[in-house]
């Protein structure tokens, strides 16, 4: 054996024992994921079993009990609210994020910061006036008052990571337009707006997750009327005891969404998670 | 500038031309939104902050009475001290595991593309999710871990992690580092992927060791961008509330009250608005701080934004 091919076959070797090391971690972490999704099926008798029951015979009898207690409304409010909230976002943020992108504005660092200060403030600290001015002006459990509430920090991080996108786009382009007698804004719509869809999809995506996620807004904002499925969950801890089979079916009905958008968004998912500083 | 003698009007309009205002329209309408979901809010609590309340009532101009009493509360402090043991101690296993992942990540490592969505899962969920995944795998006496690993080893009997006023921080720090340690992982194995390749092929000339070559090369590179999700990750974790909610709500005692929990209980369970909008306005303080630091630092050093 010569020495190049026994270097390539310690390689490999490496390789093989690296990547089954990072399955293994996969896997653990993955599993109480798995765990969840067999609660949704498992009668309580061998939930509670000691030891830990693997085998069981599937029962339907949680699924019965979510859909007849409204959890069809819930998953509906859920879709209403995200998508609105990203509709929204989509059409005020992405001339904004343009607008940074692009042009020397007069303050431009400061108003960039309050943006960024927007998204980091802590939730809790922005349900308490929501709360008190919304009691006083009817908002409270609205659609109109959680989707509004949603906008601070889903508004904040768009603009934010989609300018980063922005500055990526090359500016010769649009200049070449300029000369070719078009107009700013025509610039912006048939240049600027095809070029940034990819970055528009991959934000406006992470966006439906932030508000498909959020639990404290519409859980202090909302609650009965409006009420989205993260809400449902600990609803679902009642006086007669934890509906432990129930709460699962809301919690892998809940990742679905997610589970979706990061397949198909997964190479953008690391640089909207960073705040646009690392380039996936 | 304008020549002089130019009419006014000449002048508004060569701008208008020049497409001054261009930027600032394009802006408007967020920046006036966030004004409204964001700055107002904010100048609103301090205003609540200042105001003697009961049960919602206005009872009168307290000053700065509610701050005087929030830094009086010992609950204050312990909730301060929750929240900074849970963050030091979290964010640095997430820190480390994350790098040492995203080292072994980037080594020639087969179905790579097929196993790096999988790994996101934890990231993207929803923190009551996972909340509610952790009280399934650490429920008292059934929880597959309670049963099959704590028990084993005669740790708690019975109970559960988050029944125990010892223990029940570090159930909740386990289930950050659940759910941050991909994130990080990932988003350290992008910054490596984008690293140069020059200075590693001079290494390698070289004959530098592997561990040469990560404290003199790969981390000296990538100090800005560690520094950038380090922060990010820090400014978050301090923001914990959705998992300790369901897991604990701040118990048992007050062992696992954070300031986002301790805010919580103030207003919707004590009605202290007063009280509790003092202590919205410190922490609002203290996150403006951090965010101007991760600003200055992604600003200047990262040079992305």
């Amino acid at each position: 054996m010569t020495a190049r091919s026994q270097r390539h076959a310690r390689d490999v070797r490496r390789g093989m024992v690296l990547t089954a090391l990072i399955v293994c971690y996969a896997v653990i972490v993955l599993f109480p994921v798995y765990w969840m999704a067999t609660m949704m099926v498992k009668p309580a008798t061998d939930m509670f079993a000691r030891p830990t029951v693997w085998v069981f015979e599937p029962t339907l009898e949680h699924f019965t009990y979510i859909i007849e207690h409204g959890f069809a409304g819930n998953l509906l409010t859920s879709f209403l609210i995200a998508t609105l909230s990203t509709l929204l976002v989509v059409i005020v943020g992405t001339p904004a994020a343009y607008s940074f992108a692009r042009f020397k504005l007069k303050w431009r660092d400061d108003l960039f910061l309050f943006i960024l200060a927007t998204r980091m403030a802590p939730p809790v600290c922005l349900v308490i006036p929501f709360f008190v001015i919304y009691a006083r002006i009817g908002l409270l459990d609205t659609y109109i008052g959680i989707i509004m509430a949603y906008l601070t920090f889903n508004l904040s991080f768009y603009v934010w990571v989609l300018s980063s996108f922005c500055r990526d786009l090359p500016i010769a382009l649009e200049e070449a337009a300029m000369t070719d007698g078009y107009s700013r804004i025509q610039v912006f719509t048939k240049i600027t707006l095809p070029l940034l869809r990819p970055g528009i999809t991959a934000t406006a995506v992470l966006c439906f997750i932030f508000a498909w996620n959020e639990f404290l807004f519409a859980f202090l904002l909302g609650g009965s009327v409006v009420k989205t499925l993260p809400v449902a969950i600990p609803d679902l801890i009642t006086t007669q005891g934890v509906r432990w089979g129930e709460m699962a079916i809301v919690g892998m009905v809940a990742m679905v969404p997610v589970m979706i958008g990061v397949f198909f968004m997964q190479k953008h998912i690391v640089r909207g998670l960073t705040m646009g500083a690392v380039k996936g | 500038m304008t020549a002089i003698g130019e009419a006014p009007a000449a002048r508004s309009a060569k701008r208008r031309e020049e497409g001054f205002w261009y930027p600032y329209i394009l802006i408007a309408p967020t920046m006036i939104t966030l004004t409204i979901v964001g700055l107002i809010p904010f100048l609103f609590t301090v205003l609540l902050s200042m105001l003697e309340m009961k049960f919602g009532q206005v009872k009168g101009f307290a000053g700065f009475d509610n701050y005087a009493e929030l830094l009086g509360d010992g609950r204050f402090w312990s909730s301060l001290k929750v929240t900074f043991l849970f963050v030091i101690i979290a964010v640095p296993i997430e820190f480390m595991l994350g790098m040492i992942g995203a080292l072994a990540l980037s080594q020639r490592i087969y179905l790579r593309s097929v196993l790096i969505p999988f790994l996101f899962i934890p990231t993207i969920m929803a923190p009551i999710v996972v909340g509610l995944l952790w009280k399934i795998m650490l429920a008292g006496s059934w929880g597959f871990l309670s049963y099959n690993i704590l028990e084993q080893f005669d740790i708690l009997a019975g109970t559960s992690v988050f029944a125990s006023p010892n223990l029940a921080l570090y159930g909740i720090i386990l289930v950050d580092v659940w759910q941050w340690t991909p994130f990080m992982m990932l988003a350290f194995f992008a910054g490596l992927q984008a690293m140069p390749v020059n200075p590693y092929k001079a290494a390698a000339v070289d004959g530098a060791t592997p561990i040469q070559i990560f404290f003199k090369i790969t981390l000296p590179m990538m100090a800005p961008l560690l520094a950038v999700i380090g922060l990010l990750r820090l400014i978050d974790a301090f923001k914990v509330f959705d998992s300790i909610f369901l897991l604990t709500s701040g118990g048992p005692g007050t062992s696992t009250e954070s300031v986002s929990m301790l805010a919580y209980k103030t207003t919707f369970e004590f009605w202290r608005i007063g009280e509790a909008s003092a202590l919205a306005v410190v922490i609002w303080i203290l996150f403006f701080l951090f965010c101007n630091v991760f600003y200055q630092v992604a600003k200047k050093k990262l040079k992305v934004f």
